[in-house]
């Protein structure tokens, strides 16, 4: 199942990554990729560790950035699209033709990682026309799944759910460690 | 008398007088995801001033910027962390990273977790350990933003780092504390000595164990955000006389440790750690141990 879940998605972008499985390990339903050393070293019953490459949810597989910035190092379904399509992207938004700067003939349907203009792996999407043809300017080419806005979006619904426990509990006198030591 | 004329008053005892202040906010590239020129020319193009801070090879004040740098792509792109400039010392005093088993006892929120993967390239092994769950998730999200390879996280207290069955070449103790006024608008309003001496308790009891991991001849890193001797100098003082180690000579930003503390004569070596008294950075000490042999 693991590999399967894994080389299944990472096989949507036309990509396949060389990864040993007897380095990757289960957490719950999070998979990771640990180094020799770290596979030596460390015992069982982490949270996380070493690289970590997605989890699985029901039958979806839901990778990590670290997973796309992997197969985005390889051969694979890729657009790089402009600055501010990149900062849109980040924003959750969708992809407009006119904001792609490079891209390979993607069809309709096929999966794409999306690069800024530094080829670096913002996340990815869907394609929704083809993108060889003249599709209306005002029609999204690529529909956004996954951005590396998810960071944000991730730490304010833990936030919320951090203040809700907090106001059940009571009390904030507590030992002090402050944000972004 | 307030709890704030208290505190001043101790602070003027040990020979600071206390001011208001504000520092600015700073970031630390992280060098194993980018060139440091690249990222800092990426961040000029956005229109963010930055300064380099002089005592620190990766640190940048930000001087002027329009919005967050913690929304920026290049933040989410883990080329930088946001961290506040003292705290961006401890992890710069270890000898050699590279390569060895490091770990980091108190992890939460990873700061410092994130600028050992970066100082030790990905090689080697990182242990960070979290005692609360809440605080898990948001540790593994700045590991995986920032690309950390090299480490493990448990959610454990430091206390019991031992029941990991590992030796450490080199132990980070960022401890738990009662902070300082600088971070905390109400630090004065919530806090009274029994809490620092409550934290003192609780950090000899993480310095213990911490000894009974680290290698012979291993290096502990011990940090707090706290600018009482409670939990600084005279946890040091107590350490050279009940755990097997003595205080490195360290080169960093800071003033000498303290060896008078009210009054108490210390043993004259903690003159090595350093106290940074708030000014351009929130209050802080850190100081380096080497386990004897």
């Amino acid at each position: 199942m693991t590999m399967k879940a894994i080389n299944d998605f990472v096989a949507q972008f036309n990509a396949s990554i060389p990864l040993d499985e007897s380095h990757i390990v289960r957490n719950r339903n999070r998979y990771y990729l640990l180094s020799k050393k770290l596979k030596q070293q460390v015992p069982k019953g982490f949270f996380y560790a070493g690289a970590y490459l997605g989890a699985v949810k029901g039958a979806s597989f839901f990778p990590s950035f670290l997973l796309l910035s992997m197969i985005a190092e390889r051969k694979a379904n890729k657009l790089v699209i402009g600055k501010k399509t990149a900062w849109l992207f980040i924003c959750g938004r969708d992809i407009f033709k006119q904001g792609i700067l490079k891209g390979n003939n993607l069809k309709k349907g096929d999966y794409t990682l999306i690069l800024n203009e530094h080829n670096e792996c913002l996340g990815f999407g869907k394609i929704m026309h083809n993108l060889r043809e003249e599709p209306d300017v005002n029609k999204v080419v690529v529909k956004n799944i996954l951005d590396i806005g998810d960071f944000l979006r991730r730490e304010k619904r833990q936030s919320r759910r951090q203040q809700r426990s907090r106001s059940l509990q009571g009390s904030d006198r507590k030992p002090h460690k402050s944000t972004h030591k | 008398m307030s709890s704030k004329q208290f505190f001043v008053n101790r602070y003027t005892k040990l020979g600071w007088t206390y001011k208001e202040v504000k520092p600015k906010q700073a970031i630390r590239i992280n060098t194993m995801n980018s060139n440091r020129d690249t990222v800092v020319k990426r961040l000029e193009s956005l229109g963010i001033v930055l300064e380099k801070i002089p005592f620190l090879e990766d640190g940048y004040w930000i001087s002027k910027s329009k919005f967050s740098v913690g929304a920026t792509a290049e933040y989410l792109l883990g080329l930088y962390s946001i961290q506040e400039v003292a705290a961006q010392i401890p992890v710069t005093l270890f000898t050699e990273l590279e390569d060895k088993m490091v770990l980091d006892a108190c992890a939460s929120p990873g700061g410092k977790t994130v600028q050992l993967a970066n100082l030790m390239k990905n090689s080697g092994v990182i242990v960070a350990l979290e005692l609360k769950q809440r605080k898990m998730f948001a540790l593994a999200n700045q590991l995986e933003r920032t690309r950390v390879k090299n480490t493990a996280v448990y959610n454990m207290d430091a206390r019991e780092a031992s029941k990991l069955n590992m030796k450490f070449d080199c132990v980070l103790l960022d401890v738990l504390c009662s902070g300082n006024y600088v971070t905390d608008k109400v630090w004065f309003s919530k806090r009274t000595i029994e809490d620092m001496k409550r934290n003192a308790r609780q950090q000899r009891q993480i310095l213990t164990e911490a000894v009974k991991v680290t290698k012979d001849g291993g290096e502990i890193v011990y940090a707090t955000c706290s600018l009482e001797p409670e939990e600084n100098e005279l946890n040091i003082d107590w350490a050279i006389g009940a755990l097997n180690v003595e205080v490195e000579e360290i080169n960093c930003h800071g003033e000498k440790g303290l060896t008078n503390v009210f009054g108490k004569e210390l043993d004259r070596s903690i003159e090595k750690c350093r106290r940074i008294w708030p000014n351009q950075t929130q209050g802080f000490f850190v100081c380096k141990l080497r386990k004897q042999v």
